[in-house]
């Protein structure tokens, strides 16, 4: 008991140190999401500022624009990141279970594409996406996401896949199943949890997403938060950056509800583990 | 967990519930995303900066600017404005513009910073508007203005209708007379340390961001330097701008040395960082910008803020003065003349007067200085006098590169990583590469 | 069928006349083609051809301000002799260097944690976790600020407020070109943990608890059980993640942008940066791209090393 007890407070410790350095910002996000303009420059120590307010978050909330931009962030994510992985799953069942020539460097290949800077192919994406006629569309802004996501969520799930052994691949064959119906059946189900870490992770990705949004998308109400956010800048930099706080801090509120809502799904109440002894 | 599930699903959709759909604004004659009736028959795109719209963050402005675009929408019932909005991610959103332009997709009427105009000019990607001003109004406007906004033939490609300019902030409990050359900023400030311990003499932007050039030029002009000639050409690497250059970076160094400013100029971006300083009390003096007066204003006591007194900016001597002016212009990328009309109707009805006085800016007309009530003070009366002597950043292509270079040069002189020579003629090489060919 | 089922129970014979019937009957599934379709149609439809277009811009001299260029090598002259070149490298591998070692180590430490948390039923566990995926939900311009508020130098910067507190000397969190990339690396490293937490966490759930009760049984101490069964365990996702993070790294600029623009001089300017800067603001489309491929390469360099240098017995 004595020494479960010791290895329970070095867990905590290392958690609440943990939490130190990561709730920082956040906090300090917070305290200046509650000041008033007047308040919003003065700097010093204090986390609560004088008079805390809430009417930056109603200016926010007003804005009839913010609660779009929230929408369509968490649109264009979850949409890319479906897409992703129902094309990388097949993908990455391949590299994981099937011999072929060149394996190895069509992998290589699979992620040299997510290496290029989406920054520097802003131009030719526009045009070749316009030549297409999928700019202004969330439609278009998907495909575009689910390019760029496919290769991690491809790595990923290959990766989770692998972790699956490879006896319940030959047990389903042996059993009559075509290696579709095995799939399906057998190795997709019992690698869920690391499909929904690789859904995660590239809704995560979509949802940080600026550079695709920002150039193919100009109707206000179809941009996400990560392109309008930049709209809540004062006329000059900083001058408006309670409101900018009040946003960032607004924007978590859906996430957060979604995490606690999904965690024991998600990221771990499973059974965890893929293999029944 | 069915419960957990279904109440989520419910949580999001309830969020997806809440879009204000587009018919609650039908019937009114401004929306968020439109000017005019939305059944008009005619319409063009209007990209406009979002503080300078209806859609400004802040509840009374953009009410100020709902109204100013009611009054157009009942002057042009023909017309349906629809809006689109910029942000203040300048180098990205005017590439992007660059590349619409190119394309035909731009917008037919919208915000363009006054420093990206001239590359815009001289690609030939905009139409000129000067037919829709009286040779009054174009005449009033300051001296630094036209040759950004016009060609060499004298024709006008953007109206320019807000500026601002930076000056010389000073804590008169520190520093009660205005020093005017830089020796005497140097020892107001390092008086004002030795009576105040632990207080900064000097504050300004010596950062990696366009804020430090704005800032540093001033010195550079007042003494006659040019960062290029007249065709556009980069000699500021070349004498005597090559020495004026030296001598500012000098002045900068000094500053730094001698400790009248504090070392972490070299990382300090943002104006608002000065100006949380001043309302600290913790430095004597800044160079920052117009717009924070009216911010000191809000977040300090009265007693504190009537301590502060503005000045132009301090040069070599007290004659050679200058300061920088940036500012917002509207253009026009149309093709069909009557859209450019209704465009640049809407920047007389509202931007070119009404606007500046809504959103409490800086004209740039001396007409409106005189006429307007809010710029009447003695405060505004002074701007408007510094606003002559003011200049703009080059009206060539080329400045966006040579503005990069010169902020890493200033940036390597201040920190020590290089001296003050090195960087400057590292800068001219680097920017001799990408000069166009002619 | 009945014999099929009895051959399976044996479990050592089943590979010869099982696995011919299989080789036959499954000749269809085997085949790469149509597995790997889909993935090939997407990046084939709408990556292929930006891509190509930065490779072949970089051997122009394509700017945004002139319609017409001509081939040349002169831009991959202008960048690989670009004295800079060297100061950005640097700059980058620290950058990268730390956040794959502070990310990687972190998120390990947060995902063990938050997993033994879990079991034990400890209170706060799952704040913990929110509050870290919280730092990348946060938009990143909101955060770099933030990050840029609290390195402040000064007075009212909160860590050298705090290391007055403590009678320490202030640090020049920004403005020494030194001091000024790890404090970028160590931002980034609290914006990007999130992502190795999820990465990690679920290949943790992929060890079987059987081996972790197994250990108990025999006394293991938690670092033995740690060294012998969880990182073996681990080291398939760990070679995903340190690959995915040195990809992210290397390609990112949210975070340093805001925080320092590059500055002081171009000691925080990582090649995400630099090919920023020359894109828009020296708007030479050639040499961004030169930067561009540049990028790719070191990439595939580095996630080529960790590749074989992780893959060892699998």
């Amino acid at each position: 008991m004595n020494y479960r007890s010791k290895r329970g407070i070095t867990i905590y410790i290392a958690l609440a140190l943990i939490m130190l350095f990561f709730s920082l910002p956040l906090l300090w996000l917070l305290s200046l999401s509650i000041r008033t303009p007047a308040e919003i420059l003065v700097r010093n120590l204090h986390v609560i500022p004088h008079s805390p307010t809430l009417q930056n978050f109603a200016q926010v909330l007003n804005n009839h624009q913010f609660l779009g931009y929230l929408w369509n962030g968490l649109k264009l994510a979850i949409m890319g990141a479906a897409g992703a992985c129902v094309v990388a799953v097949p993908a990455s069942y391949a590299f994981s279970r099937l011999q072929f020539r060149g394996k190895a460097q069509l992998l290589f290949l699979v992620l040299g594409f997510q290496m290029v800077s989406p920054l520097v192919m802003m131009v030719p994406l526009y045009r070749s996406m316009q030549a297409m006629g999928l700019t202004e569309s969330h439609f278009g802004a998907t495909l575009i996401y689910i390019a760029m996501y496919a290769p991690i969520a491809t790595w990923t799930m290959k990766g989770s896949i692998d972790a699956v052994p490879r006896e319940l691949d030959e047990a389903a064959m042996i059993d009559g199943c075509g290696r579709l119906q095995a799939f399906l059946r057998i190795i997709l189900p019992v690698s869920l949890p690391g499909l929904a870490s690789t859904f995660i992770l590239t809704a995560m990705l979509g949802w940080s997403q600026f550079i695709v949004p920002f150039i193919l998308l100009s109707q206000p109400d179809m941009l996400p938060i990560s392109v309008g956010i930049f709209y809540f800048f004062g006329a000059y930099a900083g001058s408006a950056m309670q409101l900018v706080a009040a946003a960032s801090v607004l924007s978590l509120l859906p996430i957060i509800v979604m995490v606690f809502f999904l965690q024991n799904f998600v990221v771990g109440g499973l059974t965890a583990g893929a293999v029944k002894e | 967990m069915k419960f957990n599930r279904t109440l989520l699903l419910l949580v999001i959709f309830s969020i997806g519930c809440l879009q204000p759909t587009g018919s609650a604004w039908a019937q009114d004659l401004v929306a968020p995303d439109r000017i005019g009736r939305s059944d008009a028959p005619k319409s063009f795109t209007f990209r406009v900066l979002t503080a300078h719209s209806n859609n400004n963050a802040q509840p009374k402005f953009a009410a100020g600017m709902a109204e100013l675009y009611e009054k157009y929408a009942r002057n042009h019932p023909d017309w349906r404005v629809r809006i689109q909005l910029m942000s203040l991610q300048i180098p990205q959103e005017h590439a992007r513009l660059l590349e619409q332009a190119r394309n035909g997709t731009a917008p037919d009427c919208t915000s363009m910073d006054s420093f990206a105009v001239p590359l815009f000019i001289h690609q030939g990607l905009l139409k000129p508007i000067e037919q829709y001003f009286t040779k009054e109004e174009v005449e009033e406007l300051f001296a630094f203005v036209r040759p950004i906004v016009s060609d060499t033939e004298g024709h006008i490609y953007a109206w320019w209708w807000t500026t601002d300019l930076r000056l010389l902030f000073r804590n008169t409990a520190h520093v009660p007379d205005p020093p005017d050359t830089w020796q005497r900023t140097k020892e107001a400030a390092l008086a004002a340390k030795r009576t105040t311990p632990g207080l900064d003499g000097l504050l300004f932007n010596g950062g990696r961001n366009e804020t430090t050039m704005v800032d540093f030029l001033p010195n550079f002009w007042a003494q006659g330097g040019k960062l290029v000639d007249e065709k556009g050409t980069p000699v500021f690497g070349k004498e005597p701008n090559r020495a004026y250059l030296l001598n500012a970076i000098a002045y900068y160094q000094d500053l730094i040395k001698s400790g009248a400013a504090p070392a972490r100029v070299a990382s300090i971006t943002d104006y608002s960082d000065l100006t949380a300083s001043a309302i600290a009390g913790s430095t004597a003096m800044m160079i920052n910008g117009d717009w924070v007066i009216g911010q000191m204003q809000a977040a300090m006591t009265p007693d504190a803020f009537a301590k502060w007194e503005i000045s132009m900016l301090p040069g070599p001597t007290a004659e050679q003065r200058s300061t920088a002016s940036g500012g917002w212009t509207f253009v026009s990328f149309s093709k069909d003349p009557e859209k450019v009309k209704a465009c640049m109707d809407l920047v007389r009805e509202v931007y070119m007067g009404p606007a500046v006085e809504v959103l409490q800016l800086l004209p740039t007309r001396q007409s409106e200085f005189d006429s307007m009530p809010m710029f009447r003070s003695e405060v505004y009366q002074r701007i408007k006098q510094y606003l002559t002597k003011s200049q703009a950043r080059p009206g060539f292509p080329i400045y966006t590169a040579i503005s990069n270079r010169l902020q890493i040069a200033i940036g390597s002189a201040l920190s020590g990583s290089r001296t003050a020579e090195n960087a400057v003629d590292e800068a001219m090489e680097q920017v001799a590469k990408v000069v166009p060919k002619p | 069928m009945k014999m099929a089922l009895q051959r399976r129970h044996s479990g050592k014979d089943r590979k010869s006349p099982g696995a011919a019937r299989s080789a036959l009957r499954f000749n269809q599934g085997d085949h790469p083609f149509w597995w790997l379709c889909p993935v090939t149609i997407v990046l084939a439809v709408f990556y292929v051809y930006p891509v190509l277009e930065v490779l072949r811009t970089s051997f122009t001299d394509a700017t945004l301000l002139d319609a017409s260029y001509r081939y040349t090598l002169g831009s991959y002259r202008s960048i690989l002799l670009d004295p800079a070149l060297l100061q950005i490298l640097e700059a980058t591998f620290v950058f990268v260097a730390g956040s794959v070692i502070g990310q990687t180590t972190l998120g390990l430490l947060i995902s063990l944690a938050l997993q033994a948390g879990l079991k034990r039923r400890l209170f706060g566990v799952r704040a913990v976790r929110v509050t870290v995926l919280a730092t990348w939900v946060v938009p990143g311009v909101a955060s770099a600020i933030t990050w840029q508020l609290l390195l402040s130098e000064a007075d009212f910067g909160f860590f050298n407020a705090m290391l007055k507190f403590a009678s320490l000397p202030p640090v020049p969190w920004l403005s020494d070109p030194w001091m000024a990339v790890w404090s970028a690396t160590v931002a980034n490293i609290w914006y990007g943990t999130a992502l190795s937490v999820i990465l990690l966490y679920a290949g943790l759930q992929t060890i079987s608890p059987t081996l972790y009760e197994a250990a108990a049984v025999d006394g293991a101490t938690a670092i033995q059980t740690f060294w012998h069964i969880t990182l073996p365990g681990l080291r398939p996702t760990l070679l995903i993640t340190v690959i995915i993070v040195s990809v992210l790294s290397l390609n990112t600029f949210e975070i340093v942008m805001p925080l320092t623009g590059g500055g002081p001089g171009r000691s925080t300017e990582v090649l995400a940066l630099a090919a920023y800067n020359m894109v828009f603001y020296d708007f030479n489309l050639a040499q961004g791209s030169v930067l561009a491929v540049l990028m790719l390469l070191i990439n595939l360099a580095v996630a080529t090393t960790f590749w074989l240098l992780f893959r060892g017995s699998r």
